[in-house]
């Protein structure tokens, strides 16, 4: 099933031609530089070496381009923001990268269904913009969507800071184009709010990796914009807690975020910007929790359900937001944690389990890598109200990176067998990509495994699209 | 020593302000108020005073609507020890402000009055000259630097191309811009600790001030909206729409 490898020199030539008759030469690259930029994501394990990067302008081109590649076994990578952690839009054997860079117009919107309909090359910050400009809200939204593509966002249903009130990227689509692996063009739903019609295959789609199709095309539902938010930023002495201060909070005010991150985070945070310490006194890890602030009795709930964690020694400080200024510079702190901690070449876990169970994990997991990693920095932080666990840990500087992701591998291994035994997910939402892939049995059952291979056969019987990613 | 410090419950500084379609103002339902930003710089000052011995007391005097009680309870929180409400639903324009404010300053008796340079909704900058001026104060506006003597205050002013340090005797309003100091959150602990903490209220009548507005607003608009700039090949486009376009060469 797998295509072929890099085509012979001689039909290179042949190649460039068919390309260059499809999309046009002015759309083609093949510059070493170029294809170190397109031919990889946010992740720094692999050394990317596609063939070449197309930037097709319209539905029909990507068409073409998929039965080009049926035909000749061509396998072709779809490349969005490249913001991806799991190596998702990585290009390292000869594939050809399908970049949605220049497939980027908002192209209509409805004002009664309160849809939108976007290219997938639309960057999201872009998409909130519009949103916002119409008085509405496009309520995705995480460290990266200033450059994450909203294609990118539905082939990985990506999450973010908001899932608590608003759901994943999947809550938001209500209409998808896509070309499957046939060469077809499909039109799913066509932003219906009802349709009983059978299988909903828009829902394949997304968080499908561009293994069965490209997303081409979404329709997009907005929703109104929130009111008024506030944000409390919380000491906490014990991480067992945070689950504590999610339901005492949720019970006295309607929440639309809770994260938390541990103070190694928030040292390099600190350091590594011009933000000064929000707390005289350091505790172990922080709680960040915003709210909705429709009047008065909202600030006093939030107290009142500070005071009841303080009094249960839940929670040691805390900090509440009152200007909007105040809120954002909250949030800086639970933002900047990725970027300052990019320099330490992270290996990242991004593993859920239902939030119940989150306090006996999060133990379970901290005496796994206090005994695996005795020598490594272990960076806490996640969508913790989610279920959500973004550990990181950091390259010591004497370690090559090859060394430090083999050790992290050995380790990887038992951490997704703890996550295998309290049922929850080895990617919570940074897709699997090549970075996952051998470790999707933990989540998934072997007949699960044999039915998404089936899918993929049926959508992509020459397996083209995204090969070797996810299944 | 006590400071009084007369904070203002504005539209917050963040969000976008837009007009009420009968061109009778800003819309406000449904709009996040806050704590004027120059009048959270002056709670600030003040209790770093009192933090380092200066002043024994601070209160915080608000003017307006019940609502107000939300920002004074916030300056408690930050630290000042007790707050006073004029509370009236009545239209407030500077100068009505400012005799309320005299009122209250002739029953606390405060060696030293800090507020914000401006209030960011009216922009008017005329409070605090206006009640040093009513009052038989001193006045020194646009502090960036504020060090207290037995009787003086020296305030660093921000003026028109540079600094000025001027020496003013106490009693003395001094108004704050945006370099004087950066102030702290509200902790949780002191926000709930802050609930015990006395707001007094009285009314204008009470305080025997005719609040009726001198001023009457004609009309609110929103700015014209910016024409798009464009982007000529040549300096001879240039030239030519300066003079024939723009007729200003
Ligand atoms: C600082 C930082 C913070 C992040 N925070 C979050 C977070 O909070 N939540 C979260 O979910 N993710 C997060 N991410 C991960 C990442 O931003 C998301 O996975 C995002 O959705 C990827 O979008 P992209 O356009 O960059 O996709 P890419 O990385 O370009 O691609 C991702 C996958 O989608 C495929 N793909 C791209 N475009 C298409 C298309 N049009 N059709 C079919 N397949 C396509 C690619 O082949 C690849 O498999 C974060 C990343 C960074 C760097």
């Amino acid at each position: 099933m797998t295509a072929s490898r890099s085509p012979q020199d001689s039909s290179r030539r042949q190649l460039a031609t068919a390309l260059a008759s499809i999309v046009g030469e002015d759309n083609i690259l093949t510059e070493s530089e170029d294809l170190q930029t397109w031919g990889q994501d946010w992740t720094r394990f692999y050394s990317p070496d596609p063939l070449g990067i197309v930037f097709p302008r319209s539905v029909e081109q990507v068409a073409q381009l998929v039965q080009y590649a049926k035909n000749n076994r061509l396998p072709l990578v779809p490349s969005g923001g490249r913001t991806g952690l799991s190596g998702g839009a990585v290009a390292m054997r000869q594939e050809l990268v399908v970049s949605f860079d220049k497939l980027n117009k908002i192209k209509s919107f409805n004002e009664t269904d309160q849809t939108v309909v976007v290219e997938a090359g639309v960057v999201t910050a872009r998409l909130q913009e519009f949103a916002r400009e119409k008085s509405l809200y496009y309520p995705v939204d995480f460290a990266s969507s200033g450059s994450s593509q909203i294609g990118g966002n539905i082939a990985t249903n990506a999450g973010g800071i908001k899932v608590l009130r608003y759901g994943l990227t999947r809550d938001q689509v209500v209409g998808l184009k896509v070309v499957i692996g046939t060469g077809d063009i499909l039109e799913l739903n066509r932003g219906l709010i009802k349709n009983a019609t059978g299988y909903d295959l828009r829902h394949l789609f997304i968080g499908s990796e561009g293994t069965l199709g490209f997303i081409m095309e979404a329709t997009i539902k907005l929703t109104v914009p929130p009111p008024p938010l506030a944000v409390a930023l919380l000491a906490v002495p014990d991480m067992a807690h945070t689950i504590n201060l999610l339901t005492t909070f949720r019970r006295r005010v309607t929440l639309s975020a809770f994260e938390f991150f541990s103070d190694a985070a928030l040292t390099h945070v600190v350091e590594q910007s011009s933000l000064s310490p929000p707390f005289a006194k350091r505790a172990d890890f922080y709680v960040l929790l915003e709210f909705e602030r429709r009047s008065e009795q909202d600030m006093t709930g939030a107290e009142s359900a500070f005071e009841s964690c303080a009094e249960s020694g839940w929670v040691t400080d805390g900090l509440l937001s009152h200007t909007e200024q105040q809120r954002r510079d909250f949030w800086q702190y639970r933002e900047r944690i990725s970027e300052s901690i990019a320099p330490f070449t992270p290996y990242k876990h991004d593993v859920s389990v239902v939030p119940s169970a989150i306090p006996d994990f999060l133990a379970s997991v901290d005496a796994l890598v206090a005994k695996e990693y005795p020598d490594f920095q272990k960076i806490w932080f996640g969508h913790i109200g989610d279920g959500n666990l973004h550990l990181n840990i950091l390259k010591p500087d004497t370690w090559s990176v090859a060394d430090f992701r083999q050790e992290c591998e050995r380790v990887n291994d038992k951490m997704l067998k703890l996550v295998q035994s309290y049922k929850g997910s080895i990617s919570a939402e940074h897709g699997i990509g090549l970075l996952k892939k051998s470790g999707l049995h933990y989540t998934r059952t072997a007949s699960e495994i044999a039915l998404m291979k089936s899918l993929k056969q049926v959508f992509d019987p020459e397996g083209v699209m995204n090969p070797g990613k996810l299944v | 020593m006590k400071i009084l410090v007369a904070i203002k419950r504005v539209v917050d500084y963040n969000v976008n302000i837009h007009v009420r379609s009968d061109n009778s103002g800003v819309e406000l339902n449904n709009v996040k108020m806050s704590m004027n930003p120059f009048d959270e710089i002056a709670v600030e000052e003040a209790i770093r005073l009192r933090e380092a011995g200066k002043a024994e007391e601070v209160i915080v005097v608000s003017v307006g609507t019940s609502a107000c009680r939300e920002q004074i309870r916030t300056a408690l929180a930050l630290g000042a020890d007790r707050g006073i409400l004029v509370e009236t639903d009545a239209e407030l324009q500077p100068l009505a402000i400012a005799k309320l404010l005299v009122a209250i300053v002739k029953q606390e008796a405060p060696m030293l009055v800090i507020t914000g340079k401006q209030a960011i909704d009216g922009d008017n900058s005329q409070t605090g000259q206006m009640l040093a001026a009513l009052a038989g104060m001193s006045q020194a506006t646009f502090a960036s630097e504020l060090l207290l003597g037995d009787d003086t205050a020296t305030v660093t002013r921000e003026v028109d191309g540079g600094l000025e340090t001027i020496t003013v005797k106490l009693p003395a309003v001094v108004t704050t811009d945006l370099r004087l100091n950066e102030p702290r959150y509200a902790s949780l602990p002191n926000i709930m600790k802050a609930k015990k903490k006395p707001i007094d209220t009285c009314s204008p009548e009470d305080l025997g001030v005719d609040v009726t507005p001198g001023l009457k607003i004609l009309k609110v608009t929103e700015p014209p909206e910016r024409q798009a700039g464009i982007i000529l090949e040549t300096v001879e486009e240039l030239v030519d729409k300066l003079q024939n376009e723009a007729k200003v060469i």
